[in-house]
């Protein structure tokens, strides 16, 4: 007698039992990210630099600053999807810099502080302990998202903390940023009413805004986890994007304030004008050899955003696009093998 | 039996999958015209303003209420802990101030050492030249007096001509 019930309803029936299943064991409360061996050097504030040793140093260390939007573990995901992971193995030593989540005290940090303070002493700390420890006169650079677009302020401001520098999906043409530029108009977005009332950004604000510029995205996390559930390695991955995603930081209200206006509202990046604590900041003041990388379907940072630098930046630029989304750039295998082969070209 | 006529459902996952893209194609669609647009964006914003300024009024009257009471509020410990933030930037500055130190001692000992060596070098060099000079001059007062040589001969019989010549004037 025919079975009654078609195999692919039964095939159906069975993964959405397993899923129920899977999401009723909290799976994403039991992740541990960020679980490369690693030691804290250097602290200042809620940020903190972070020390990954390779077994065989092979190439120049390279400083990693990162965004102040998430935590850092996004290059530190989880076995086999670490971007720290595949440096080491390369020959790689990093020093990352993870600026923590800002407390209330932290309100009142200003943008120059950040860049002139926390950023060059994590940047002179990190030469320091690779010259003690590898004795390498010449440190990389390498910044992600906002982490980037701040590394190159820095950089143009104070020359010889860093041989080269690579910027991934770092925007510098904050007018090209697509719908995040649209939203962030001065006429309608409450700027100064969110940092006078509230202090910081709030972590769990930002992470609301990043959704729905994307509207689909929410459904489609969820369908994707659907369709591909019984993908080998998928449900796991799945998890710990989930786990490192539910953990947004605190932007510091004031640095925020500033970054807000002067890049997204005033795009002083490109266009100038920016006055940070008493020195212009002006990016054709930098030299040193620049990489930007561009994610192909990066919704917050777009490659015309990107490559911006291309335009602003006072030394040589290269430019790349990976494969990949603003996240999913980091998960993948392309973005290890472009910074092992930026690294192997010094 | 081909597979369509056995399985009155279709392919199950393929439907529900073209379904699903069907459904988010649209909704994108009409999220995009929403979302970008400034009426909208106008109101959300005005929203989120009246949403902030709330919670600051809250926040002031909790503390309000909580200092009639005389007990801590929100806004004291935030005070203290920015205190004990500016305390640890003046350590951080310290350090700095003392690994600069470090490094200028570092460097001064470097060229000093430098100095001493460069130094020591130079006297050892002096002193090799004068053990040469004093080898020299010993062998040169060690020689028997030698007998004298056909330039020495010539000088002196030289000397002796002009001598000869006044006798003969």
């Amino acid at each position: 007698m025919n079975n009654p019930v078609p195999d692919s309803s039964l095939k159906g029936m069975n993964r959405a039992v397993e899923l129920a299943k899977f999401l009723a064991s909290e799976p994403v409360r039991k992740v541990k990210l960020g679980q490369t061996p690693h030691a804290v050097i250097h602290r200042d504030r809620q940020a903190r630099l972070r020390w990954f040793a390779p077994a065989e140093p092979k190439h120049a260390p390279l400083f990693i600053s990162m965004p102040l939007i998430n935590t850092w573990t996004v290059f530190d995901l989880m076995p086999g999807r670490s971007v720290v992971a595949a440096l080491l193995d390369a020959g790689v030593p990093v020093y990352l810099l993870d600026w923590g989540s800002a407390g209330p005290e932290d309100a009142d940090l200003t943008l120059g502080r950040v860049i002139d303070g926390t950023l060059v002493r994590a940047l002179k700390r990190a030469k320091r302990h690779a010259r003690a420890t590898y004795g390498a006169e010449a440190i990389d650079a390498l910044g992600y998202c906002v982490g980037g677009s701040f590394l190159s302020v820095c950089l143009s401001r104070h020359p010889g903390l860093a041989r080269r520098m690579a910027l991934l999906a770092a925007p510098i043409d904050f007018h090209a940023s697509g719908r995040l530029a649209t939203w962030a108009d001065p006429e309608t977005f409450p700027l100064d009413a969110i940092v006078d009332n509230l202090g910081n950004f709030p972590g769990a604000l930002m992470k609301q805004s990043f959704a729905w510029l994307k509207p689909g995205g929410q459904t489609g996390k969820w369908w994707g986890l659907w369709e591909r559930f019984e993908k080998p390695g998928f449900p796991e991955l799945w998890t710990h994007l989930e786990a490192w995603s539910d953990a947004p930081t605190e932007f510091p209200g004031e640095c925020y304030r500033e970054y807000v206006r002067q890049c997204y509202f005033n795009n002083a990046l490109v266009d100038g004008g920016w006055v940070l604590d008493g020195r212009p900041v002006d990016l054709k003041q930098g030299s040193i050899p620049a990489l930007a990388i561009a994610a192909s379907g990066d919704h917050i940072c777009p490659s015309a955003a990107a490559f911006g630098l291309e335009r602003a930046w006072g030394g040589p630029v290269e430019t790349v696009t990976l494969r990949g989304g603003h996240v999913g750039v980091c998960i993948g295998q392309s973005l290890p093998k472009a910074l092992i082969a930026w690294a192997e070209d010094a | 039996m081909p597979e369509h006529m056995s399985n009155p459902f279709g392919d199950f996952d393929k439907l529900s999958g073209d379904m699903y893209r069907h459904w988010e194609k649209a909704m994108t669609d009409w999220w995009d015209q929403i979302l970008d647009d400034p009426g909208f964006l106008g109101a959300v914003g005005k929203n989120l303003e009246v949403g902030v300024r709330t919670r600051g009024t809250y926040q002031k009257s909790v503390d309000e209420t909580l200092e009639r009471m005389h007990l801590p509020t929100r806004s004291d410990l935030t005070r203290l802990a920015r205190i004990s933030s500016l305390l640890e930037d003046r350590l951080l500055s310290m350090e700095d101030t003392l690994l600069e130190l470090g490094d200028k001692m570092e460097s001064l000992e470097r060229e000093t050492i430098k100095a001493r060596i460069e130094s020591t070098e130079t006297r050892l060099e002096l002193r090799e030249r004068l053990a040469g000079l004093e080898a020299r001059l010993e062998a040169l007062e060690s020689k028997p007096a030698a007998k004298p040589t056909a330039r020495r001969t010539a000088r002196k019989s030289a000397a002796r001509k002009p001598a000869a010549k006044k006798d003969d004037a």
